[in-house]
């Protein structure tokens, strides 16, 4: 990376989400909406995960999965996929506002904008990486929940592996966005198999024992 | 440039083995067969045009062979159109949702025709939702829509022959505008209708000039708009610019120039716009033929907000339409997809926020928990 901060033609930085990292300090949402292709609109997701339980927060970007679904789905055939491998947000002449993919993305993601007809999505600051610049969220997460380098930037400053399959029920979802794991070996990140259980649920973590 | 190299060498690391490349893949065998339902529309629609030029130019006799070019670009243009059409309605999705909007329109048929007017003028004539996009974009795309409206308007009928002028008795700077056999308007050529019948095309051309401008000014300037440049949208652009210019050039050439260049700015003319008729079925003008379908999504949500909600199956909260919901779950595996979890239920019964808590609590879980 140069001193300008732009990553040069023979690097191949990625973009790695670690939620477990996130303070909640909602910098990446006020930074999403200085994204030049949509500007003045945020297109991240900073979701409280439990309100009840805990104040623990967690950004989702697009994940940009290889075989997009959205993109699948969309009756529209408005959904494109650049040559890099980002799912770009819905091509606005073609855009019918259906939301099937707001309702097809197994990761949540795609906003279904009401006032202007049309579904949007992050589109992972396009106008700045295909520059060799950082997304607007990931230059501004203070704790690198969000975070843009190459895969040796990773693996020299931080701990963890990166994986980039996701489980969910029977299907695979391979993304262009990687995600932090303690053990690769593991496979991939099985979505539907934690079971979110309050603590007051069970309060002593009997649960299994019993 | 770094993001493409990646993705080429994400993609080349897959293998080809994953169901993330299975598109790819079968995309390309199946482009090498050509679909023959697709193949017999479009030849109904070619058969369609040549009928109607047959008939409407009273058995050829108004029929003008100078035009023969646009004639067959215009038979082009229809069997490209309807092709893609008839392979696109048969996409899983298209389908589905191009069967539900009639079945909603169905539903309640006296109400759903009486809101058709306004949703015609607001989603397809005004483009109201253009306009809270950007007011300059709604801008330079009224008047591309409507220069273009006005042009199809004169030419088409023109190269089928269903319009032709003769002059009133012997009075020679008087004419009869014809559709078909059937006499229309008269007027002088001196008269302000008359200049309008000359230039009618010349209008359009500004019209669509005007538009052109003000979005290509957008998309030199606006470095966001430049990102997501697709080579297709300076295609459409330069071709409406080709198109305009060329025919404005032709009554330079007979106003100011004497009719010099005449016959060469003829065929230029000609040329772009044939080209540009060729183009219509292949790239971002096919929007035109889509966009309607956004009527069927308007009844389509009517009639799915009057029905039940689905709720989340983890949160309990209704999200979406219950009609919706089951829909995109039985799309999803002729697509290829399989969602399903151990018990039979489905990924897509989710809220999508609840979909990003699941993610986030199955990674936090991988890396010992939050914080």
């Amino acid at each position: 990376m140069s001193d300008a901060g732009r990553f040069g033609i023979d690097e191949q930085p990625v973009f790695v989400i670690d939620q477990s990292r996130c303070i909640g300090c909602e910098a990446c949402v006020q930074a999403c909406m200085e994204c030049g292709t949509h500007r003045g609109r945020s297109l991240i997701h900073l979701d409280r995960i439990d309100r009840a339980a805990s104040p623990q927060t967690a950004p989702m970007v697009c994940m940009h999965c290889e075989n997009p679904t959205c993109a699948q789905v969309c009756p529209a055939d408005a959904i494109k996929q650049t040559e890099g491998g980002i799912v770009q947000s819905s091509l606005k002449p073609r855009c019918i506002g259906c939301s099937n993919c707001v309702l097809a993305c197994p990761f949540g993601v795609p906003k279904y904008m009401a006032e202007i007809d049309q579904m949007m999505k992050c589109d992972m600051c396009v106008d700045r990486t295909s520059e060799g610049l950082k997304p607007m969220c990931a230059s501004v997460c203070p704790s690198e929940a969000l975070w843009f380098g190459t895969i040796e930037q990773f693996r020299s400053r931080r701990r963890g592996a990166l994986v980039r399959d996701f489980l969910f029920g029977r299907q695979v979802v391979r993304t262009k966005v990687y995600t932090v794991v303690d053990d690769p070996t593991a496979g991939p990140v099985d979505v539907l198999g934690v079971v979110n259980t309050s603590w007051i649920d069970d309060p002593f973590a009997l649960e299994g024992f019993l | 440039m770094a993001c493409a190299l990646d993705g080429r060498l994400t993609r080349r690391l897959a293998g080809g083995k994953l169901a993330g490349v299975r598109f790819g893949a079968g995309s390309k065998r199946e482009a090498r067969r050509l679909d023959q339902r697709g193949l017999a529309w479009g030849g109904v629609g070619v058969a369609i045009v040549l009928a109607i030029t047959f008939f409407g130019s009273d058995g050829l006799l108004w029929f003008d062979a100078a035009l023969i070019g646009y004639l067959f670009g215009t038979m082009f243009m229809v069997f490209g159109v309807v092709y893609r059409y008839a392979v696109w309605v048969q996409r899983p999705p298209t389908a589905m949702l191009n069967r539900r909007g009639w079945d909603s329109f169905r539903q309640r048929k006296a109400h759903n025709l009486a809101a058709l007017p306004s949703l015609v003028v607001s989603q397809l004539l005004v483009q109201s939702f253009i306009r809270r996009r950007s007011r300059a974009r709604w801008l330079a795309h009224q008047l591309v829509f409507w220069g273009c409206i006005l042009a199809a308007l004169v030419t088409f009928p023109l190269t089928l022959g269903l319009l032709h002028f003769e002059s009133v008795g012997q009075q020679a700077d008087r004419y009869q505008v014809f559709v078909s056999r059937i006499g229309a308007v008269t007027f002088d050529s001196g008269s302000v209708l008359g200049w309008l019948t000359y230039h009618v095309l010349d209008v359009a051309a500004i019209l669509v000039l005007a538009g052109v401008f003000i979005f290509l000014q957008r998309r030199l300037r606006d470095p966001g708009a430049l990102a997501v440049e697709r080579s297709g949208d300076f295609l459409a652009l330069a071709g409406l610019f080709a198109v305009s210019v060329t025919g404005l050039f032709l009554t330079v050439s007979s106003h100011w120039l004497g009719g010099r260049f005449y016959a060469a700015l003829n065929t230029l003319h000609a040329l772009t716009v044939i080209l540009g008729l060729m183009y219509i079925p292949f790239g971002k003008l096919f929007h035109i033929f889509q966009r309607p379908a956004n009527l069927g999504v308007a009844y389509y949500k009517r009639a799915n907000a009057q029905g039940p909600a689905a709720p989340c199956r983890r949160c309990g909260i209704p999200f979406a339409s219950a009609q919706q919901v089951a829909d995109v779950q039985a799309i999803l595996p002729q697509l290829g997809f399989d969602y399903s979890d151990a018990v039979g239920g489905s990924h897509q019964s989710t809220c999508p926020g609840c979909r990003r808590a699941q993610v986030a609590l199955a990674q936090s879980a991988r890396v010992g928990g939050f914080g």
